[in-house]
This record gives C-alpha cells, structure tokens and sequence, in this order.
C-alpha cells in the first residue's frame, strides 16, 4: 500500500484554498446560491399553507444544494483552470498522478462545502428558532461523514471526467440540477414518481443524505440508518472503482488527442 | 552508463480530430514524421524549425505529454510510453510564455507545490528554492506573486520550476520568446551553466544565433520532418562556402542591376529581399570578387546606396533549407 503523502496533502489543500476557495466566486457559491435556495424553499412551503419553513427540506436542504453546486463548480474551474493556464500539462509531467492530485482537491471542496450547511445550520436554530432536542446526534452525524464520502466519491469521478476532453465541463453543468432534484435535497424522494426514485437510488448521495434528514427529524430506526449507509458506501465505492478505470484511460486519452493545453 | 540521454527512433505524431455535427468525420493531420534523432549526455542540442514545424509536438512526446502514433523514443534508456512515471523523476521541462504556473500564487508557493508533485525531501527543498531562485536571477522576489512578473521573469520562473527536482535532462521550448535581449543574455548564460554542470538540453528556438551560440548539434524540421542535423559550423558549410553580399538599391535601377547578374555564373541565386523603397537584394555567390567587380561601375547613390559582403550565417542556412523544402 502507498504511504500517504502528507506533505503533498498540505501543499495541495493550501493551493486549492488560495486560487479556488478563497474568492468572492467561491463565497458566493457557497453562501449566496445556498440562501437564495432556502428563502424560493420558505416561499413555497409559506404558500402551500405552512407557517414554518421545513427543517430538513427548506434550511438544511438549501445548505446541502450548496455543498453541492459549489463541488461541480469547483471541480469544473479546477480542470479548466488548469488547462487555460497551462499547469495541468505541468501537473499531469510530474511523476504525481492526476487522479491524486483531484482526490485531494476535491476533498478540499467538499470540506468548503460545509460552509454551505454550516450557514444553514446557523440560520435554523438562530433566525428560524427550531430545537436540536429530538435530533439524533449520531445518526446525522455517521450520515453527514457519509454524505460527504459520497460527496468525494462523485466529485472525483467528475473530476477525472472533465480532463477527459475539452467538452466534458459542458455535459457536467447539465448534471448539476438533475441530481439535486433526483437526489430530493429540498424535497422528499417519495414525492417524486416512483421511475425516478429507482433512478435516484444509483447516486450515494441521495441515501447518505435520507439518513441525514430522517436523523434530523429524530429518527432512532437504527435498521433503516444501517441500511441507507451501507447502500451509500457500496454505490460510492462503485463510483470509486469506476473512477480507478477512468483514470487510467483519461491519463491516455488526453495524452493521445493532445488536450491537455486548451491552446 | 548509457551515454545517449535522448534517443527518438521514426517518431510519428498524427491528431485526429473528429469533425460535423455528429462527429462522424475524422480529420487526421501529421504532426510529426518519422522523427529520429539521438542526443548524448551532456549536449546541448537545438531543435530548430517554422511554427507549426512539429517542434512542440517532438517535445511534448519526448516529455510523456503526448504518446507517440508511431515509434519508440527513450530517456536515459527508459521508454517513454512503458516507464513514463520514471522517465518523468528524471526530466525537466519549460514551455514559452506566461502558461503554466499559478498566478495568484507567490513564486516560492508554486515551486514549494511543484516539490510536492515530484515528492521532493522537505529538506532538500527548503535549500534548493533560494538556490534556484539565485540561479535564475528572481531571489529578490520570491515572496511576490506571479502575476505581478514581467514575461522575463516568467520565463525564468519557468526555468526554476524544470531544475526543481534537478533532472538530468532539460526540454526548453523557446525559451527566450518575449524576454528583452538583456533578460535573454542572462537566460542563455543560465543555460550555458546548466551545461557545464553536466545537463542535457534538448532546446526549441526561432532564434538563430541563439541556436548558433549554444547548441552543439542542431535539427531542422519542417512539416514534421527532420530535414538537415549537424553541428552549425557543418551545416553552414553543407551549402557550400558561398559569400552573401547584400546591397541596399534604389528601387527604380534594381532591373538595370538585377540584368548585371544575370551573367554571373548559375550557381550564384539572386533574390530581391523585399518590396518596399528602397528595396535589397540578396546575392548568394561562389565568386563574390566577380560580383563586386559587376557592381562596381553602380557604387553610387544613385543605384547602390549600402553594400555588405558577409559570410553565411546559420540563418541563411535555415532559410535555405526551409526554402529547398517547399519547393
């Protein structure tokens, strides 16, 4: 097994931080989008007759909608980034694999991520009021490290998939609301016609997050929070082991078709 | 030790680009041709060609960039398809322009990013950026950002970031474009240097007397071939010991004059340099006393206003050979 490079992660979680996170770009993504996202969610839950906003589908849900675009906008201006100004031919001639290099930047975006649901937390209990005392603490807790793996798990599968080709950014953007919607960040899955729901079960992120909600609502069923993290780990670790094959064949391709400069 | 650092054997390089709405066409274009070439340790070796020659392309296969269509290329006695992760711990590399380094961070960050990429010791890296920093000439500002450096200093940025990992093996691609003749002095005393501690360069250059200054073999290529290599002195020899005499005419006598030349022998060429006034013509001569003594009775300003005779230079080599090549 490799040793882990904790020097590389270090070095490549403060670049990331500087060129990427740190810009109002970034904080926008990670904070406006969200609260944007929570007051159309209050909107709507006022206008079907509801006095309160819904915990889990209107404040967390917009904090989550963050997590993830803020991840897809990331790891598309990542590779782009890179390509437009020519250090992704630097990195990838470097003896350190591409696929290393975009497992830690985007762990860097997802852990960024968390300012999204950080401010949504905070605008729950500060501005909205609502009580922590029937929260299942551990629940959401094991539920949110897990959403965030299966957070990792598909952004790194972007990731490799946008150095694939000049294009790829393009077909990644049309993903970015689908999934949210499969995924029901701002709504329940049972809502959804049954077809989608199937389709929705292919994405970890979905089942991680169901844990997460249902654990917020005060959910104990430790057989359903076992279940929904075991199918997130194993769809996850598909997408991992997906993307160990994609690697390799984005390390050729793009050696092959000459795009990894966009000039 | 192997003694050849560099060895490309009938290196191809063809693009394929899918074309239409649906991306049923393919458009194949040739790159690079049959590129054979090998280079010793320790030289210096110039790769000289017009844009869209295959220079970049010859550069990025032998840097693992790119994979050859075609053909075996070799670093250090290492395949650059089969030990690519190993031929990359033992190369350095430098492309033209401001691409390839973050702007928003300060030199020292970037370089201290790309140690990390070749999983150099923290120690050794703690000595050797203040090192290179020195060596290229940037040690006063290392602390500042990239995007506050002039295009020199990129350039040299550029430089410091190939030797980071001290590779026995430099690829500079044109690496003096867009840098003042000061910047590009300094640059190639930097490169002499790096010579003399025992490097092997592989350089790309538009420049002529920078190629004749520093390489010790030089390739011509065009259109993706290898079409003269030779050290420069055997080059400029290979089309003879021919004179060059260019003289600077009053544009209205240059068919009185050009007549005049017609009757020196065939292998003197003629060549009217440009069209604006007053024009220049170019004689290439093995008997350049019997053009002098057919110009004589013109040395005047009315018909002849400034006269050189020189000895060739590599460009006039260059210009040759590419010429030869289109035709």
């Amino acid at each position: 097994m490799k040793r882990l490079r904790w020097g590389l992660i270090k070095r490549q979680v403060a670049v990331q931080v500087q060129v990427i996170t740190l810009n109002l770009y970034s904080l926008g993504l990670f904070v406006i989008q969200p609260a944007v996202f929570t007051a159309v969610g209050m909107l709507l839950s006022h206008a079907a007759g509801n006095a309160m906003p819904d915990l889990v589908y209107n404040v967390i849900g917009g904090g989550i909608m963050g997590m993830w675009s803020g991840l897809v906008f990331t790891s598309t201006f990542d590779i782009v980034d890179d390509r437009r100004t020519g250090v992704l031919e630097f990195i990838v001639g470097s003896p350190t694999s591409l696929a290393t290099v975009e497992a830690i930047r985007t762990l860097t975006n997802v852990i960024a991520g968390l300012l999204s649901l950080s401010v949504a937390f905070i605008a729950a209990l500060a501005i909205f009021g609502y009580s922590l005392k029937n929260v299942n603490f551990w629940g959401a807790g094991v539920s949110l490290l897990l959403l965030l793996f299966a957070m990792w798990c598909i952004g790194v599968f972007l990731a490799n998939f946008l150095a694939w080709s000049r294009m790829s950014g393009t077909f990644v953007d049309y993903l970015e609301m689908p999934v949210a919607f499969l995924c029901g960040f701002m709504y329940p899955i049972r809502i959804l016609p049954v077809w989608l729901q199937i389709l929705s079960g292919i994405l970890p992120i979905r089942w991680a997050l169901q844990a997460m909600d249902e654990s917020l609502l005060g959910n104990r069923d430790l057989a359903f929070l076992i279940t929904h993290w075991a199918v997130s780990i194993g769809i996850s670790l598909i997408f991992l082991g997906i993307t160990s094959w994609l690697q390799v064949k984005v390390h050729d391709n793009i050696r092959v078709s000459g795009e990894l400069s966009s000039i | 030790m192997n003694p050849i650092a560099i060895e490309a054997s009938s290196l191809n390089k063809i693009f394929k680009t899918k074309m239409g709405l649906w991306k049923t066409k393919t458009k194949s274009t040739v790159a690079v041709e049959d590129v054979s070439l090998t280079i010793e340790r320790g030289e210096l070796f110039g790769l000289l060609g017009p844009n869209g020659a295959g220079k970049t392309t010859t550069v990025k296969m032998l840097t693992t960039l790119l994979l050859p269509t075609n053909g075996t290329a070799r670093i250090l006695g290492m395949d650059v398809v089969k030990h690519t992760a190993e031929v990359r711990k033992h190369i350095g590399f430098a492309f033209s322009g401001s691409r390839g380094l973050y702007n928003r961070l300060t030199a020292i960050q970037n370089l201290k990013y790309f140690a990390e990429l070749y999983s150099l010791d923290p120690e050794f890296t703690r000595k050797r950026i203040p090192d290179l920093l020195e060596l290229v000439g940037l040690s006063t500002c290392g602390n500042d950002k990239v995007e506050t450096y002039s295009s020199g200093m990129t350039q040299r940025m550029h430089l410091a970031r190939a030797l980071l990992h001290d590779p026995e093996v430099l690829f500079l691609d044109e690496p003096t474009v867009g840098i003042d003749p000061v910047g590009s002095r300094e640059l190639r005393q930097t490169i002499k240097d790096l010579i003399s501690f025992g490097k092997t360069i592989l350089l790309t250059t538009h420049y002529m007397a920078e190629a004749e200054e520093l390489c010790q073999r030089i390739a011509i290529i065009n259109k993706g071939r290898i079409v003269a290599l030779d050290s420069p002195d055997a080059l400029k020899r290979r089309i003879s010991g021919d004179s060059v005499i260019e003289a600077t005419i009053q544009a209205v006598q240059a068919q009185v004059l050009l007549d005049q030349l017609r009757v020196v022998d065939s292998r003197t060429v003629v060549e009217l340099k440009n069209s604006i006034k007053p024009e220049k013509i170019c004689i290439r001569t093995p008997e350049p006393a019997r053009v002098l003594e057919l110009l004589s009775p013109y040395l005047n300003p009315q018909y002849i206003q400034e006269l050189e005779v020189r000895n060739q230079t590599l460009e006039d080599v260059y210009v040759t050979i590419i010429k030869g090549d289109k035709e």
